[in-house]
């Protein structure tokens, strides 16, 4: 797997019609590191993440992927340079057998020998997928189909993986299994990781780093200890 | 009894080229959700291609790969060029642009053949083949445009379920935004899409010229009653489009040989009529709803 890069957003203002849900945000993820986007609802963290994979403009500032600006370039090349983004609650192509999906993220990746590869790696870290693998993704709960995307994602080693909300609507069991999937990525792979939840505690609990965002702007950025210490601001904005 | 048996297989031969409209106009409804009203008059314009191709080297079989190469190529030069500023417009933009196209490229036959029919060449013998004595009602050339049409259909359920690129195509058709996220190039999906219908198209305005004539408007009716089909099986299903286009020639093949062919187009619009009315998603269709 290739070894993470660093991700850096720079003063990006973005926002749909006349409400800008960025204000000029910046962050920093180093490399082999996990870092939590926290927030209330509305603070702007699903548009954080998908502007940075390309579905939002940003209409100021810039977003690096190691030094290549991802600025304005469409979806599909941002993903082809190594940025997977995951998002809340879709993104499974419902019509698509499990495998089929997950061969879908390895396509533009791997040759043949290395898609069997991905998909025999995504069957053995996700039991539950290979069991499933000729079902259409439709007949899935919730939680496998965040699995699944989780997996698919995973499937064309990303350096760095974008997660929205991934503890939405799982088992507490699974909500676990999928934050030590994701620390484990990080300590044996290098995935530079950038994870939405709303979820503060957990989140921090796995993070190097994290930044808080509120109304559109970044109100604090730190270690994850030292916000997860910092009895005012968790008060303030993180409700815990 | 022996002229119902020759009315169904008569009906095959027509429904077959039914089907090969329905399953390009199916092909552009699944990538873009585009009716593509122009898909007739791309086809009439390949046919005009091949005819000349025909004409020159005196090769059938010229002209028929010549067809399908221009229809390959017309398909995604239209998409690139005056499709893809209308793809993410309201629908009705969509619906303009591609009768001003089918208004466009009829006119553009026109100034450059005429407006004379012309007879188009068949591949194989147009006489009637028989079972020993019995006239079957169909000729060695039906047999070819039936075979060549399942033979498309098959090539398209292939491409679709077992190739990489057919993944792709898929992803998009259902779920563009997935299919980016995975680094799936969607526009070229989506000319993939289009020149793929337009070889069906084009294969579909060779295989009817022989008995409709060719002339610039010749293709008008085949896709009215192409269309037909295709609502018949349900605009998302290329499985259905082809039974739709059976079932549509046939019904219509027993109209025309029970009650009189001059009653022919008035069913073939009739049943669209009705269709649409009670069962708008067709009838193989499992999609509950959508907007034409």
């Amino acid at each position: 797997m290739a070894d993470g890069a660093a991700l850096t957003v720079d003063e990006v203002v973005a926002g749909y019609g006349g409400v800008l849900a960025l204000q000029g945000v910046s962050l920093d993820a180093r490399p082999a590191t996990i870092t939590a986007v926290l927030g209330a609802n509305g603070a702007g963290k699903t548009t954080l993440l998908t502007t940075i994979s390309g579905f939002v403009r940003p209409r100021q500032g810039r977003i690096t992927l190691d030094g290549t600006d991802l600025t304005r370039r469409r979806p599909e090349e941002i993903a082809r340079a190594g940025l997977a983004h995951v998002p809340e609650g879709q993104g499974v192509i419902a019509e698509l057998t499990v495998e089929e999906n997950l061969r879908l993220g390895a396509l533009w990746r791997h040759g043949r020998t290395g898609r069997a590869e991905a998909l025999a790696d995504a069957y053995q870290r996700f039991p539950l997928l290979a069991t499933a693998r000729g079902r259409s993704a439709s007949t899935l709960s919730g939680g496998e189909r965040q699995i699944l995307v989780i997996a698919r994602a995973l499937m064309a080693r990303p350096r760095v993986l974008l997660l929205d909300e991934p503890s939405l609507g799982l088992a507490p069991k699974i909500v676990a299994q999928v934050m030590g999937l994701v620390r484990r990525l990080r300590d044996e792979a290098g995935l530079t990781v950038l994870l939405v939840e709303q979820n503060a505690r957990s989140a921090l609990a796995i993070a190097d780093r994290g930044i808080v965002l509120n109304l559109g702007r970044v109100v604090a950025a730190e270690e994850a200890a030292v916000l997860a210490a910092d009895v005012g601001l968790r008060k303030h904005y993180l409700g815990f | 009894m022996r002229e119902f048996v020759q009315f169904t297989l008569g009906g095959i031969g027509f429904g077959m080229v039914y089907a090969a409209i329905a399953l390009s106009l199916v092909l552009i409804w699944r990538g873009t959700r585009i009716l593509n009203y122009a898909q007739g008059a791309m086809a009439m314009l390949t046919a005009y291609i091949a005819f000349t191709v025909i004409g020159h080297t005196g090769s059938y079989w010229a002209g028929f790969a010549a067809a399908l190469a221009a229809g390959l190529v017309l398909g995604a030069v239209i998409e690139r060029t005056v499709i893809r500023p209308v793809e993410s417009k309201p629908p009705l933009n969509a619906v303009v642009v591609t009768i001003g196209l089918l208004v466009f490229l009829e006119g553009l036959a026109g100034i450059i053949y005429g407006g004379q029919y012309r007879s188009f060449p068949a591949a194989f013998s147009i006489t009637g083949l028989h079972a020993g004595p019995v006239p079957l009602g169909i000729s060695l050339n039906d047999v070819f445009v039936a075979g060549a049409v399942l033979a498309a259909a098959a090539g398209l359920a292939v491409l679709f379920r077992y190739t990489s690129a057919g993944l792709r195509l898929r992803a998009t058709a259902f779920n563009a935004y997935a299919a980016r996220l995975l680094g799936v190039r969607v526009g070229r999906m989506l000319t993939l899409g289009w020149a793929l219908a337009g070889l069906i198209g084009a294969l579909a305005g060779v295989l009817v010229s022989p008995a409709t004539f060719l002339y610039p408007a010749s293709m008008d009716s085949i896709f009215v009653l192409g269309f037909t089909a295709a609502v018949i099986g349900g605009l998302d299903s290329p499985a259905g489009a082809v039974a739709g286009g059976l079932i549509l020639g046939v019904a219509l093949n027993y109209v025309g040989g029970y009650l009189g062919s001059n009653l022919v187009p008035i069913f073939g619009l009739a049943a669209l009529i009705v269709i649409l009315m009670i069962r708008p998603s067709g009838l193989f269709s499992p999609s509950t709803g959508r907007q034409v």
